[in-house]
């Protein structure tokens, strides 16, 4: 399997797993403006060695978990992160995934490394407001995320995204959202990160928070 | 990007807008950008992607492209070139079943349905296609309450009679939209100064608004629109230009923040 090599001066080095359904090109291009050395790859083998990956993803939960079956990707991830203690940043769908569950084209498991499931925002949760989330808005971190270290208390992100995770009862919130109702906009535990909106297309709050996440 | 102006701006001319602006420092005043290829009859799409890639280096925005996407595979080119969202105008209005397709393949939130909009002689809005080259039969009301209902994620409402003259918003068109509108609205054609950006902003119908006028590109103009919409009270997102150069060279930089 290929694995693509970018070379940056700092001494990061990440691994963004390829599974089809990514984003991958903005993703690269911000871990290129931090001048990290970035691994773009499906091998397995490559995703257990991998010391920092990062897990993005635009589309259908089912057919990302799909995907990630059939390329053995799942096992790795959860042996890599959970197994050996590797990190791990999730972005939008690739959050959704570290989850429980999701009812998103019909029930699905996902990868169990956030107890969390994941739901669509319901009418009566949104109210007025339109669904999909779509655009920049406030979220309200932790005064300990690491994630959100040197970020005003409610920066801006960008959002776009129809399902989503509640912060009830789940302990590594880092930052939630309001949304008519407030759902879980960041996750940290231990070394698994998540982010429900997109840090590579929010400015400069999303490229500290990548610098934030490697530094973790 | 179109302007009346010819003299002054190169239309289409990439090295023209490298030597003229730096594009990923003009991006910190916008929330998203829009590059659409508008190269009348055969477009060339690996050239486009070349343009789209070398535009949107170092742009952390959401980006949507397009211009002549009539197949799947253009989008998925746009989308492996550095789009985050395509935008889809005449194949609004053949009924081909591209739009659902292409809604399938990578979700409605991945399309912006776009329309051109012109008032007709006889004081009527419609609705034209391919390059504002095609007018299409029925009034534009019956369109975009068409196309509001199709699987696309957000409408791009641009005036043709007012596009890149920089005489501010045609308001009326939002008469032309269903009471409530589930999907957001982008109003665009027409704005030359920050009053402009601001009437459109104020208008509740309103979500976003588009810019394409050459104040963009002289001085800090949209910069200093941005700056004066926010000081008007209007909430757009906000970040610190140099977060990350402070966070990195504490000591160094002296420059004023910048929102």
């Amino acid at each position: 399997m290929e694995a693509k090599v970018y070379s940056g001066m700092s001494n990061e080095r990440v691994t963004i797993i390829d599974y089809g359904m990514g984003n991958i090109w903005s993703v690269l291009s911000a871990l290129k403006y931090l001048d990290c050395n970035v691994i773009v790859s499906s091998d397995p083998l490559v995703i257990k060695e991998s010391k920092t990956l990062l897990l993005p993803g635009v589309g259908s939960f089912r057919k990302a978990m799909k995907s990630l079956q059939e390329l053995n990707l799942d096992k790795a991830i959860i042996e890599s992160v959970q197994g050996d203690g590797n990190k791990i940043l999730g972005i939008c769908l690739g959050m959704q995934l570290l989850g429980t569950r999701s009812s998103e084209d019909g029930e699905t498991a996902g990868l169990n490394l956030i107890s969390a499931s994941v739901e669509e925002f319901s009418v009566n949760e949104v109210g007025a407001f339109k669904i999909p989330h779509i655009g920049f808005d406030q979220v309200s971190s932790q005064d300990e995320a690491k994630l959100f270290k040197g970020l005003p208390g409610t920066p801006d992100f960008y959002f776009v995204h129809s399902f989503r995770m509640l912060p009830s009862g789940l302990s590594g919130i880092s930052a939630t959202c309001r949304y008519g109702t407030d759902f879980l906009a960041a996750y940290e535990n231990d070394n698994v990160f998540a982010t429900q909106f997109h840090p590579e297309k929010s400015q400069t709050n999303g490229l500290m928070l990548l610098r934030n996440f490697l530094a973790a | 990007m179109l302007s009346r102006n010819f003299r002054l701006q190169n239309v289409g001319n990439l090295e023209w807008l490298k030597d003229n602006y730096d594009f990923s420092r003009i991006s910190y005043s916008i929330d998203e950008l829009v590059v659409l290829d508008v190269t009348r009859g055969e477009k060339n799409l690996e050239d486009f992607c070349t343009a789209l890639k070398f535009l949107t280096d170092g742009c952390f925005v959401p980006i949507a492209a397009g211009g002549g996407v009539n197949r799947i595979e253009t989008a998925r080119m746009l989308l492996r070139s550095g789009a985050d969202k395509v935008v889809v105008n005449s194949e609004l209005y053949t009924n081909n079943g591209l739009v659902e397709d292409l809604a399938s393949e990578f979700g409605q939130q991945c399309l912006v349905g776009s329309m051109d909009i012109k008032m007709s002689a006889d004081g009527l809005y419609q609705a034209w296609s391919e390059n504002g080259m095609k007018c299409e039969t029925g009034p534009a009301k019956f369109w975009i309450e068409k196309i509001i209902n199709d699987p696309v994620g957000e409408i791009y409402l641009n005036s043709m009679d007012r596009d890149g003259t920089g005489q501010g918003f045609d308001l009326e068109l939002l008469g032309l939209l269903p009471e409530r509108v589930s999907k957001p609205i982008i109003l665009a054609g027409g704005a030359g100064n920050a009053s402009h950006l601001s009437e459109g902003l104020g208008d509740s119908r309103v979500d976003a608004v588009a810019t394409a006028n050459l104040f963009n590109f002289v001085g800090d103009g949209l910069k200093k629109a941005r700056q004066s919409l926010v000081a008007n009270g209007i909430v757009l997102p906000m970040w610190d230009v140099l977060l990350l150069e402070r966070h990195l060279n504490p000591a160094g930089s002296n420059r004023d923040k910048v929102d």
